[in-house]
């Protein structure tokens, strides 16, 4: 736990960069600091372990003043990830992750374990990767035994500066989800600074929104985008905040069980009937076995075809299909990509589970559906 | 005629296409044609002494026959060379490994060692003055290496000191880089002749004043020192910069004279060590510094504690500078009172005077002096340039993690900007060899004297007498501290072979 307490924070130059802070970190949650350059994110985080000293007020972690501890023991148990990762060129990856540890003074054997647990963790073969040197390694590997290395020790608290800002999209999304798992076996309490909107949507629990050293808003992700507190906020989180909800939910929690579909084995005649008794404008076209083969217009079928196959649009799963773990915004994407009302929800084996629909991701953004979600983190 | 037809075989084989075997064919005959050029002429000279009468006329017989090397030679040698490297340039682009080339451009130059011993060269007349010469090369080869290594040793200290006061102080460094880059400008000559008054008159200086004074303004240097620190955050930025410089110059003059003092009692301690075998006092006296060395260390740390106020202090190489002028004088009084040492000679401390310990105009002192000013260039640029390289990420990762500022230093910047530092120490090195042949000029020995006896006498060959082994020193250092570099150097940095 950290608390911030009327924190002050004025440069040798005069500038007040940090003007009477005060909010508290919650025990294993990810706090993310988010604000407009120069809003005093990176300086707040940096008076955590000391980088940067307090002017006046005080950060306490654990319920200690931060100051009353040895700068070094104090920064010993705060993991420190940044975004240009600065990991040490002439030690090898090992050492890198054993830097904490050792400074601890903790025995070469657990360090060993140590090591070669936490770079399993963030999805580093150990035999393969623990003797190379960190030029030896792609940017985002890199950025892992970063990871790694701040885990060394196994902190309470974590503090990471834009620690996936410098690399590609791609890796950085997966390096983002890998990052919310592992955080869910291991609970640190996490402060994370990134200027990325998204960025702090998808990675906390909460965000805290600084403008010129001074907290504009501190909620969950769902309420900073439903209910901004002020223009500013409102303004930060962009126009697009109705759609960067959708971002937060899943497609598992919207979906339902009663899709239309007709089976592939079926006459033209009887997926017509199907349709018809359904009172739909299209369906989907399952084998025997549930796998998704495609869908089959209501027009197409009027024109009296001369089997189910002539009249249907073959489509892969993949292309047509959502998975139960991805947002109810990219099952959106994929409607407005593909002209439909209604999108199927299909396992890894192409099997069709039951479909999302256009509709609910409207009545979403209409109602207040988020203060009842189950699961939401309460205000 | 041999030799003609040799050299006429690598641009025959230079028409091969590239390939490994060309590169052994090129690499083999340069080593031939290198042994050759040396070989033949040495027969041919043997001949000539062995059965003069074949050749002259008994009334025109040399007393003391030799073999002048010609222009002809020289060519010899450099044309070998070129065909060497051009197949050591073709070994390196197919991939053959270090050894094997490293062998290959060795072998040769082994083989003509190993007949050097054997005496087939004799006939050459620089191996005849070698021989005059006698135990004379030796001694004096000695001194080189001890004025070079002293001055290289003690510029690397005062260098990397001065280099990391730099590094540390966005002010003070174009002070100490423009003062380094001043003295290198000064020609080696003027600057012996400039050394010579001050360290002259230090010389007639009674010890005990000079210490006094030495410690007074050591005195006042730590005042303003801690003042600066006490009250540097609320002074104006001119007031700050005054009060620094006014504590560098407190600190620079006693501690450049103490310096002197210091090299000139190490380089009488060693050469008195290699040329008695007795290296008592040597080691006493290393040890001495060591310990008092450590201790400084201790307490350094222990004043430097806090991290914010080892920020402010920025100069680590201030309290560099102190370790290393209290430990002279520790060594000083320790030598003063071991009556086996050569200032045993000296009746009482009261009386003694500055020239005892060896600070005089000319000699041995202001050579080491100069020597050590030379160095520093190299040195303060190079260990300036690598610590200021270190990418500040990495020292902020390392502060982050709890890292003290001594293991920051010692684990990061030091390992990371050694290969650069090591560099500017072998430039140093190489540069001391040669400059330091200048220096027998003013009566401080070393392999210039061959040299300038050579010019004196007008003989090339004992000119070459002085330079080869110079040469060959320089080689021989360079190599060692690259050597050494290597193996310091992590792999994780290590430049990436083209």
């Amino acid at each position: 736990m950290i608390e911030f307490k009327d924190v002050v924070k004025e440069f040798p130059d005069g500038f007040r960069a940090i003007k009477e802070l005060s909010f508290e970190v919650r025990q294993g949650e990810i706090c993310v600091l988010i604000g407009p350059s120069g809003c005093g994110k990176t300086t707040s985080m940096r008076m955590v372990n000391r980088l940067l000293s307090i002017t006046s007020g005080k950060i306490l972690v654990d319920g200690r003043d931060n100051r009353e501890m040895k700068i070094e023991e104090l920064r010993r148990k705060i993991g420190y990830a940044i975004q240009q990762i600065g990991l040490f060129p002439h030690f090898t990856v090992y050492d890198n992750i054993a830097v904490v540890p050792r400074l601890l003074g903790w025995e070469e054997d657990r360090i060993y374990k140590r090591a070669n647990m936490l770079l399993e963790l963030v999805g580093l073969d150990p035999d393969v990767n623990r003797d190379k040197y960190p030029r030896q390694l792609s940017g985002g590997q890199q950025q892992r035994v970063g990871v790694a290395r701040a885990l060394g020790a196994d902190p309470p608290i974590m503090l990471m500066d834009e620690p996936f800002g410098a690399i590609d999209p791609i890796t950085r999304e997966v390096l983002q989800e890998e990052f919310l798992q592992i955080q869910k076996e291991i609970s640190k309490t996490i402060i994370f600074v990134t200027h990325d909107i998204d960025e702090a949507i998808k990675m906390g629990d909460r965000i805290c929104l600084l403008r010129d050293g001074k907290l504009e808003q501190l909620d969950t992700p769902d309420t900073i985008l439903a209910h901004p507190k002020n223009r500013f906020v409102r303004d930060f989180v962009g126009s697009d905040r109705q759609l960067k909800r959708l971002g937060l939910v899943r497609v598992r929690e919207l979906m339902t069980s009663d899709t239309p579909t007709v089976r592939f084995e079926d006459k033209a005649e009887e997926a017509l009937d199907m349709i018809r008794k359904l009172d739909v404008r299209s369906a989907f076209v399952v084998d025997s076995d549930g796998h998704l083969k495609g869908w089959v217009d209501r027009e197409a079928l009027e024109q009296n075809p001369s089997s189910l196959t002539e009249a249907m649009h073959e489509g892969d799963y993949q292309e047509i299909g959502v998975r139960e773990s991805q947002t109810a915004r990219e099952a959106l994407s994929a409607m407005v990509a593909r002209g439909f009302r209604i999108t199927p929800v299909v396992d890894e084996r192409g099997r069709v589970k039951g479909s999302i629909t256009l509709r609910s991701l409207q009545e979403l953004s209409e109602e207040g559906w988020a203060e009842s979600r189950p699961g939401a983190v309460a205000q | 005629m041999v030799l003609f037809a040799l050299a006429i075989v690598p641009f025959i084989i230079a028409l091969r296409k590239q390939s490994e075997a060309r590169g052994w064919l090129l690499v083999g005959l340069g080593n031939l044609l290198l042994i050759l050029t040396l070989l033949l002429p040495a027969i041919a000279g043997q001949q000539l002494v062995n059965n003069p009468g074949d050749f002259f006329e008994e009334s025109v017989r040399a007393s003391d026959p030799r073999v002048l090397p010609s222009a002809a030679l020289a060519l010899g040698l450099l044309g070998s060379y070129f065909v060497l490297f051009a197949g050591l340039r073709d070994l390196e682009r197919e991939g053959v490994s270090d050894f094997a080339r490293s062998v290959a451009t060795w072998g040769g130059g082994v083989i003509i060692v190993l007949l050097l011993l054997n005496g087939t060269f004799d006939v050459y007349s620089i191996m005849i003055e070698f021989y005059s010469t006698g135990e004379l090369l030796g001694q004096k080869f000695t001194e080189h290496l001890a004025f070079v290594a002293i001055s290289l040793v003690v510029g690397t200290v005062v260098g990397i000191g001065l280099g990391l006061w730099a590094s540390r102080d966005d002010r003070i460094a174009p002070v100490i880089l423009y003062t380094v880059g001043i003295i290198q400008t000064i020609p080696s000559l003027a600057l012996f002749g400039v050394l010579l008054v001050p360290l002259a008159a230090l010389g007639s200086q009674e010890f005990l004043p000079t210490l006094y004074f030495f410690l007074a303004s050591l005195g006042v240097a730590a005042v303003v020192v801690v003042l600066y620190v006490l009250v540097a955050d609320r002074l104006q930025s001119q007031l700050r910069t005054a009060l620094l410089i006014v504590s560098a110059i407190a600190t620079a003059v006693p501690l450049a004279l103490l310096t002197g003092v210091l090299v000139s009692v190490l380089f009488r301690v060693s050469i008195i060590a290699f040329t008695s075998g007795d290296y008592g006092n040597l080691v006493s006296t290393l040890v001495t510094l060591f310990l008092v060395g450590v201790a400084l260390w201790a307490v350094a740390r222990w004043l430097l504690r806090d991290e914010s106020r080892a920020e402010k202090y920025t100069t680590y190489a201030s309290w560099l500078a102190y370790a290393s002028a209290f430990v002279t004088l520790i060594v000083l009084f320790v030598q003063a009172g071991d009556s086996s040492s050569y200032l045993g000679r000296v009746d009482s401390i009261s009386t003694m005077t500055m020239r005892d310990l060896g600070v005089r105009g000319i000699g041995v002192t202001p050579a080491l002096v100069a020597l050590t000013l030379y160095s520093l260039l190299p040195l303060v640029r190079n260990t300036y340039a690598g610590l200021n390289n270190v990418d500040n990420a990495i020292i902020d990762s390392g502060r982050g993690m709890g890292m003290t500022p001594s293991q920051r230093f010692f684990q990061i910047e030091l390992p990371i900007a050694l290969p650069v530092i090591m560099a500017g120490i072998r430039n140093a090195g190489v540069a001391l060899v040669g400059i330091g042949t200048v220096a027998t000029v003013i009566g401080a020995g070393g392999l210039g004297d061959f040299v300038i006896q050579g010019i004196v006498n007008t003989s090339v060959d004992q000119i070459l007498l002085g330079a080869l082994p110079a040469i060959a020193l320089a080689l021989v250092l360079d190599a060692g501290l690259r050597g050494i570099e290597s193996l310091l150097t992590s792999p994780g940095i290590k430049q990436v072979q083209s």
